[in-house]
């Protein structure tokens, strides 16, 4: 079996839990090495497809953003239909994470004006939007 | 030793006195937004051999929210003698020569809290009891003129209306100087809110500004000893405390049911409670406690604040409130 880091986590996880909070006889410090056991099995968790899940929310973010583009004004549309084809700069979390920003940044824009449009179509899309924010919640909800 | 630099300032401040010991100095698990140590004090005055048990709260590194350092000190002392459960209070020291960071020192209150947290009974018993006297005690609050006691200077105290407005600009501008990775669905919210206000109170009150289950200490007979952490404390509508009180992280009414709650609060108060106005709070709230559990994952990220409930706020609490959001909006017809 390899020896991933999400393995390793769950080990110290383990160990803080079982056998260094149980011998520190200070509260806070007892305390807090539980709750740091916790936190590693938080990120030990969510290391596995920590790239998938982001890859896959920017993808579907992207697809939101070019549904908009037509609806929108010029330059905005210009925006938000250049961004749609857009590719993720890299495979590392924290590249993936500052695109998910920029996306998410321009996806708040695109509501504001799809609330303030009014027709049906835009409404529609705006909806869509918010069941995708409960579908991206649900995936990047902590697993304990 | 943190114990003898306690009581270099104790001599500091009470030059009539003599021979400080400080012993028996603990950290206090729970409070985040501010360090809270109790210790045991013992000096010579008048003759007298003085012991007290006492509380230090002092500034963290970096909290959950910018707190204004002298806030919670002028407040437990603007109420002291309001017939409302505080702790008395006695010296602020905004100075970092003596303990690093401004701190203060007030009585430490018998009891203890109840964890909102805890997977059995937090109140041993008294869930009913305990849950009458903190909504008899939000309506005490609400009845207090903050002009009368001295309160104008905070947040909004010379404000007559509007406070909605305020507040969630503020937590806006809080959300906008600390977000990593914006929330469309927090936006979304904050956007519905400004869209559809609330009606005005009836009055300005004042506003614990963290009133809920695990701030307040109870004794084993089922009485609340002390309202705690008053960090937050400004003046607005009193229906934020309300819906702050009932948010389900923390729900008060896990142990007492709605109605009867806002039944003692009018009645305590003396002022009815618009409970059409509930739900905008309800959002309001979430919003804000996004906003906290943003500037508390803020502050870990950027090693500004090492405690592990700060991180595991910023994760959990955000997802919880996040989520909690998204079920608001559904409601309100957001996802068609």
């Amino acid at each position: 079996m390899n020896l991933t880091i999400e393995n390793a986590l769950h080990g110290i996880d383990e160990l803080l839990r079982d056998r260094i909070g149980p011998a520190i006889s200070d509260p806070f410090a007892a305390q807090m090495a539980r709750l740091s056991g916790l936190l590693l099995r938080i990120c030990a968790n969510g290391v596995d497809d920590a790239t998938e899940l982001r890859v896959t929310e920017n993808a579907a973010i992207r697809a939101l953003l070019g549904a908009a583009a037509p609806l929108l004004n010029v330059p905005l549309a210009s925006q938000m239909q250049a961004a749609s084809i857009s590719a993720d700069p890299g495979l590392k979390v924290s590249v993936l994470d500052a695109e998910n920003h920029r996306l998410r940044g321009l996806l708040v824009i695109a509501q504001i004006e799809l609330e303030s449009l009014g027709s049906e179509a835009a409404k529609a899309l705006d909806q869509r939007i918010w069941r995708q924010l409960e579908a991206i919640e649900d995936s990047r909800a902590p697993r304990e | 030793m943190l114990e003898q630099r306690i009581a270099a300032y104790l001599a500091h401040a009470m030059p009539a006195a003599s021979a400080f010991v400080v012993d028996e100095l603990a950290r206090i698990y729970g409070g985040s937004s501010q360090e809270t140590f109790r210790f045991r004090g013992c000096w010579q005055e008048a003759g007298q051999a003085i012991e007290r048990r006492l509380i230090l709260r002092r500034d963290a590194p970096a909290g959950l929210v910018v707190a204004e350092r002298d806030l919670e000190y002028n407040v437990y002392q603007a109420l002291a003698g309001q017939d409302l459960p505080i702790p008395g209070v006695y010296f602020l020291e905004l100075d970092p020569v003596w303990l690093d960071r401004p701190f203060f020192i007030m009585d430490m209150c018998p009891g203890k809290p109840g964890s909102p947290f805890a997977p059995n009974d937090p109140y041993d018993g008294h869930g009913t009891t305990i849950g009458q006297q903190f909504w008899t005690i939000l309506g005490r609050l609400a009845a207090i003129d903050h002009r009368a006691v001295g309160l104008e200077s905070l947040r909004n105290g010379m404000v007559t209306s509007g406070f909605w407005a305020l507040e969630l600009d503020r937590w806006e501008d809080i959300l906008d100087e600390g977000e990593a990775v914006i929330e469309p669905a927090v936006r979304g919210a904050i956007r519905w809110l400004r869209h559809n206000p609330p009606p005005e109170p009836v009055k300005p009150a004042i506003v614990h500004g963290d009133y809920r289950s695990g701030n307040f200490l109870f004794t084993p007979d089922g009485q609340i000893s002390a309202i705690l952490d008053w960090e937050m404390c400004h003046i607005g509508d009193p229906l934020e405390d309300v819906t702050w009180a009932i948010d389900p992280f923390w729900p008060i009414t896990r142990h007492l049911p709605l109605e009867d709650g806002l039944a003692l609060w009018e009645a305590a108060s003396g002022s009815a409670l618009d409970r059409q106005a509930l739900g905008w709070w309800q959002l309001f709230s979430a919003v804000k406690a996004c906003v906290i559990w943003t500037t508390a994952a803020t502050s870990f990220a950027s090693g500004k604040n090492r405690e592990m409930t700060i991180a595991l706020s910023g994760i959990r609490g955000g997802h919880f409130h996040r989520d909690l959001i998204l079920k608001m909006m559904r409601e309100r017809g957001a996802m068609g």
